[in-house]
This record gives structure tokens, C-alpha cells and sequence, in this order.
């Protein structure tokens, strides 16, 4: 070609229905005006314009483009270019959103992938790369997929950091691969979208201090925390527990530490202690469990005016006060929730249920839940079939004769609604111990009497009553206090 | 001059003032316990130093010879009172963070604010042996503290223990300097005049 000719032409194309051809003229050549002419195929009339530029957006050919190119004192040179010529490289993605949530140390990103330029169904891969320190690095990169609806869809990604949000800066970029199945030209990545940020605490002047601030977290955990402090401020070492773990700079204001399979911490928490030239930072961390399924879930009333709920809370928590393992008891008939107190540090776990009107079949769901996690138990019971009374009181002597006695005791709770079985224990020094039951229908807080026959004259007995369900046995209640009394003589 | 005291005035308060070093003496003993059991059940570093901790008074003191003997009492009273108040917020926070766990420092804590109490009242005594009218408590008490992290709450502990152990050892100092006998009647001198 002859000075000033046009060459190298390329058409790249960013939707797949236009491409943008630019090209360069051989060396000293002049920028003036140009003629740009193309045509797809005989039956189409040439399609001509003029440009002061070396770049043109033209539709992309079905198959091939014919191109004639003339600038101002050159002769016309022609391209032919295939679809296969054309390179595709899509749009560089727009970042919507980056948003932190420094609780959770969580990123969650949002974009668009701008589905209404590409045809329906074409799949989409998105690399998503997350950078921090100074200088930066690249912590992570990931590929999402999509499926491009030939409309504009929002996506949502969410990355949870290895370390606190605060510690230092978070960068994100993306860039997008379409898989054009039908284009035959060559397909490439887009370019890497500007760089959003979530600036660390060792960006804001005056601010310093260890983070995470006192988490809770569970035991065998990795975790990673950091010291922000002031440029000029010298680092000593950064302490957990009562050892000096190895530190990584993140930048100039801010140092690491990584602890491996975190422990658990005492009850006053693990202390992370930042020490520096003349003062202290710190955070403390508590190590606990996520509690356990609650174990042997059993409902009883006492009384038929509360449910007693008990169980085994399995393995301690070992978090205490306000990050103590919490217990509610839900209902689910009557949607009553009742939240227990219980201390971890006590072995039995009781938690006391009001017996609701006309209602016999309770649907228990005991929850638990601690900052780490959360679990739960359920129990389906009829408490006609759970009752344990409360100890007989009261036990005495009302009549006697030579071989009979009778007795009366006052049992406490309201139990018109059963038959109560009470059994009485008779013993004495010179005949084996006896006992005597006797059902009787139950009542509201009351006394009960039985007659005890077949009794030695002038012995001396022994006394003692306990009292369950008739119907449907659960468990006796506690023996009452004994009482003694003599027969009279024949 | 003012008047010497009366020799029944001088008797009181020389037993109130040896009361209150008995009393200082037994408050430093147990809030020095006490600071071992803090510091190890709070996982601190015993050599921690620790900044001025805003709001707890600092025992020491620049020409304490030359300090009058009603501003000592009330230097004193007034450094007892905030004490009080800082123990019960550290007692309120052990109970927040630890719930029933170590409650044996809890009772410790508990035993040393009411020893701080009681001593914080002998010095109300002794003023009111000598008619000085008891400065008023602030209507509703000390400004809240500031919400601070579990750390800083751990080093703020620490920071009032060790102060409140020196001040046990002032106190003692300040009491028998009010329960010198002046050199010239050999009967105590009234508050004022006591440096």
C-alpha cells in the first residue's frame, strides 16, 4: 500500500448487533476527512459516510462486510471482513451497589447485566475479584453464572470477608464473559469494571482500636483481628490471650493477627490486646458453643395450675450473662410464649407453663438460642396423663379405735378434672409394712380421708400417704411426713 | 486562731479517726485481693497500664502537708463517693456480662462497695463532729458512663480498683494526720487549723 493507506482494520462489537470498526493509516499519514462506504452483500446499495475519525459503528453482517475506505489523497482500499473477523466483548459491567454490613463482615454487591442488549437465554459468567492491603492484592475471585432474559436484571452477590470490614479497605471489581453460542467470531472478557471501595477504619484520621469488637463467635473458628492505629504510632505485638501471635501488616495503620481453631474462652471472654507505644487497644472475643438440642423434654403439672417442663441442655455453652444461652417455651395451640429463666450454671432446666382454660393437649416447643446458634425440641402431651402431685401435707389421725384409724391429708392443686389414687403406708415394729390404696375423685385444693382397718389393738402404727393420677398413672408424688399413733386397748 | 477543740470533741474524734484507719486498712487488704481476682478472672495483664480513667479521682496529691485537715476529709469524701458509684456500675456490668459465672468476685466486688460505703459515711462523721456541713451528694448522681467496649470496661475495672487501693493507703495517711495531737496543747486541733 502506499503512504497514508488505511489498514489493520478491527471490528469488535460490545451487544452483538452493532461493532465499532477502527483502523490506523500507515505512517505520516494525515488526518483529514475519510470515506467510509460498506456494504453486506450484492443486493444491499452501499451504505456511505464521512468521518474525521478513524472508528465507525456499524451493524454487524449476517455473514460478511464488504468495507471500502478512501482518506483525502489516497486511493480506496477495501476490507472484507467475516463475522468470524469480528471480536465480541461485552459491555464492561456497571457496579449498582456495594454495600458492607460490618456485623456480619459481609460485602454484598449489585449490578446490572444489561440482558436487554443480548438476545434470551445466552449465558453469562461474571468474575468477581476482591482486593485489599497497600499495595493491593487480590483475596478472592469468583465466577458467578446468570442466564441473560433479553431484559435488564439486577443480580446480587454477597462475600463474607475472612476479617472485619474495618480492618482495612475493600476493593471490587467485576467483568463479564457472554457465551454467545450463535456468534462465530471470537469471544473475550469484558474489560474490569472502576473499582468500588468499602474503606477500612485505618482510613478515617484519629480513629484506632482492635475489631472485631467483642464478638462471639463458636468454638474452632478462624479468626482474624486487626489493630488501627495512628501512621506514627510504633506496633509492639498483638497479644491473644496471653500469646503474642505473628502480625501482618494491612497497611500503614493497620495490623493482623490470624488464630487458628479458636478455643474456648473463660467466662470474662478471650482479651485480644493491641499494644502499642504508649497505650493499649483491645476487644475481647467470647468462644462459645451453639447450643445443644435440649434432651428429655418432659411436661407434668403438679397442681393443674402450671406445667413443669424440664430437660437436659446438653453441652455447656460457655457463654454467660448477656450472651447466655436462652430457652422459651411456645405453644402452639394456644400461641401462648413463655421465656424461661434458667442459669447455665444450674443442672436442672425447669421452665413453668401456665395450664390455659379447656385446654387438655399441650404442643410444646421448647427453643434455645445463644448468640451462635439456636435449636429446639418438641413435645405433643396430655397433662391429664403427665400429673405428678405436689407432696400430701397435713397428715393426721381424725378417728380411732382399737383396730381402725382414719386419716386425712390435704393435697395442694386442683384436680376435679381426674381420680386421684393416694396409697397409704402402714407400718409397725412387729409386722411387715403395708400398704392401702384408695382412689378417690380428685378436688380443688382439698382434704382427702381414708379409713385403715384390720389394725392391731394397742400398737403403735406408722403413717404415710402419697398420691398420682388414677387414670392414666404418670408418677406417685413424694411421700408426706409420716404420723404415729397407738391403737386403743381392745 | 480558732478555739482548741473540747477534750470530749478531740477523745471522738481521735476514735473516729482510728476507727476509719482500721476501716481504710481492711478496705486496702481486700481491694488488693480483690484486684488479683480481677485480674485474673478478667484475663488482664497485671502490669496493663492504664490511662487516667475519666471520672475516677487520682490518690495523689501535690503538697499534701500543706492540706487542711476539713480539705482532706472532704477531698476524701468526695473520692469515696465516686468509688461507690464506680463499683456499683462494675457490679451492675459483672452481672450483665457474667450472669451466675465467678460469682465469687461478684460477692468480692459486692464486699468492697460496702466497705466503701461505710467508710464513705465515717468521713460524714467526722465532718459533722467538727459542724461542717456534709457536701450534698449531685442530685442524680454521676453523669452515666460512657458505652464502652467490653475491653475498655475490663481496664476501667482495673484502673478504679488500683486507684481505690491507693486512696485506702492516703486515707490512712490523712487520718492520722487529723488525729496528731497539736504540739502546743496537746489536744487535737480543730480541723482547720489541721495541716
Amino acid at each position: 500500500g502506499s503512504l497514508g493507506d488505511p489498514q489493520n482494520l478491527k471490528c469488535v462489537t460490545h451487544n452483538l448487533q452493532k461493532m465499532v470498526c477502527t483502523w490506523d493509516v500507515s505512517s505520516r499519514g494525515r488526518r483529514g476527512q475519510t470515506d467510509f462506504c460498506y456494504t453486506t452483500n450484492d443486493l444491499t446499495p452501499q451504505v456511505c459516510f464521512t468521518t474525521k475519525e478513524r472508528r465507525v459503528e456499524i451493524p454487524i453482517p449476517e455473514s460478511s462486510i464488504t468495507v471500502t475506505i478512501k482518506s483525502s489523497g489516497t486511493a480506496t482500499k477495501e476490507f472484507v471482513i467475516h463475522q468470524k473477523d469480528i471480536s465480541f466483548v461485552p459491555i464492561t459491567p456497571h457496579i449498582l451497589s456495594l454495600m458492607p454490613d460490618f456485623p456480619t463482615s459481609t460485602l454484598n454487591l449489585k449490578w446490572s447485566d444489561n440482558g436487554s442488549v443480548f438476545p434470551y437465554g445466552l449465558d453469562a459468567f461474571w468474575q468477581i475479584q476482591i482486593l485489599r492491603k497497600e499495595p493491593m492484592e487480590v483475596v478472592t475471585q469468583v465466577t458467578y453464572y446468570s442466564k441473560l432474559t433479553h431484559e435488564d436484571v439486577i443480580l446480587s452477590w454477597n462475600w463474607t470477608s475472612d476479617m472485619p470490614l474495618e480492618c482495612t479497605s475493600h476493593y471490587v471489581k467485576i467483568r463479564c464473559y457472554i457465551n454467545a453460542t450463535q456468534f462465530v467470531g471470537s469471544k473475550d472478557w469484558s474489560d474490569w469494571s472502576p473499582a468500588e471501595v468499602i474503606p477500612g477504619k485505618d482510613t478515617e484520621p484519629g480513629e484506632s482500636g482492635v475489631f472485631p469488637l467483642d464478638p462471639v463467635v463458636a468454638v474452632g473458628s478462624d479468626l482474624t483481628f486487626c489493630c488501627v492505629h495512628e501512621e506514627d504510632q510504633r506496633i509492639t505485638n498483638m497479644i491473644y490471650g496471653s500469646k503474642s501471635y505473628t502480625m501482618m501488616q494491612l497497611s500503614s495503620r493497620s495490623h493482623a493477627i490470624r488464630v487458628l481453631n479458636a478455643n474456648v474462652s473463660n467466662s470474662s471472654g478471650t482479651n485480644v490486646v493491641c499494644r502499642l507505644e504508649n497505650a493499649w487497644e483491645g476487644s475481647v472475643v467470647f468462644v462459645g458453643y451453639a447450643p445443644d438440642t435440649p434432651q428429655n423434654l418432659s411436661c407434668e403439672t403438679p397442681n393443674f395450675l402450671i406445667i413443669k417442663c424440664t430437660w437436659k441442655p446438653g453441652r455447656p455453652s460457655g457463654l454467660y450473662g448477656e450472651r447466655r444461652t436462652k430457652y422459651s417455651l411456645f405453644e402452639r395451640t394456644s400461641g401462648r410464649n413463655v421465656s424461661c429463666e434458667v442459669s447455665e450454671l444450674s443442672k436442672d432446666h425447669v421452665c413453668d407453663f401456665p395450664v390455659l382454660p379447656a385446654q387438655k393437649t399441650y404442643d410444646f416447643i421448647l427453643g434455645v438460642s445463644n448468640p451462635i446458634g439456636q435449636a429446639k425440641s418438641s413435645l405433643l402431651v396430655d397433662i391429664t396423663q403427665r400429673v405428678h402431685p405436689k407432696t400430701p401435707e397435713k397428715l393426721t389421725v381424725t378417728e380411732n379405735n382399737s383396730t381402725s384409724i382414719q386419716l386425712r391429708w390435704f393435697i395442694n392443686g386442683s384436680f376435679a378434672e381426674i381420680r386421684l389414687l393416694c396409697q397409704i403406708e402402714i407400718s409397725s415394729s412387729h409386722s411387715e409394712r403395708k400398704l392401702q390404696n384408695v382412689s378417690t375423685p380428685g378436688r380443688k385444693s382439698s382434704t382427702y380421708t381414708t379409713q385403715v382397718n384390720e389394725l392391731h389393738p394397742h400398737t403403735k402404727y406408722q403413717f404415710r400417704v402419697r398420691c398420682s393420677a388414677a387414670d392414666h398413672f404418670w408418677r406417685w408424688s413424694d411421700w408426706s411426713r409420716g404420723v404415729e399413733q397407738t391403737t386403743s386397748e381392745a | 486562731m480558732a478555739a482548741a477543740d473540747s477534750p470530749s470533741t478531740a477523745l471522738r474524734r481521735r476514735d473516729l479517726c482510728s476507727r476509719g484507719i482500721r476501716l481504710a486498712g481492711k478496705m486496702r487488704a481486700d481491694v488488693v485481693d480483690l484486684l488479683d481476682a480481677y485480674v485474673e478472672q478478667q484475663g488482664l495483664d497485671a502490669s496493663a497500664s492504664v490511662a487516667a480513667v475519666e471520672g475516677v479521682p487520682l490518690a495523689a496529691v501535690e503538697r499534701w502537708d500543706e492540706q487542711t485537715g476539713t480539705q482532706r476529709l472532704l477531698e476524701n469524701l468526695a473520692a469515696y463517693r465516686a468509688f461507690r458509684a464506680l463499683l456499683a456500675q462494675m457490679l451492675e456490668e459483672q452481672r450483665e456480662q457474667l450472669g451466675e459465672a465467678d460469682a465469687g468476685l461478684g460477692r468480692a466486688l459486692a464486699a468492697v462497695l460496702l466497705q466503701v460505703s461505710a467508710f464513705a459515711y465515717h468521713l460524714e462523721e467526722l465532718l459533722r463532729l467538727e459542724s461542717r456541713g456534709i457536701p450534698g451528694e449531685e442530685e442524680d448522681g454521676p453523669p452515666p458512663p460512657p458505652r464502652l467496649s467490653r475491653f475498655e470496661q475490663k481496664l476501667r475495672g482495673l484502673g478504679v480498683l488500683r486507684e481505690l487501693a491507693h486512696w485506702a493507703v492516703r486515707s490512712v495517711r490523712d487520718l492520722r494526720q487529723l488525729a496528731k495531737p497539736s504540739p502546743a496543747s496537746g489536744a487535737a486541733p480543730g480541723l482547720a487549723e489541721s495541716p
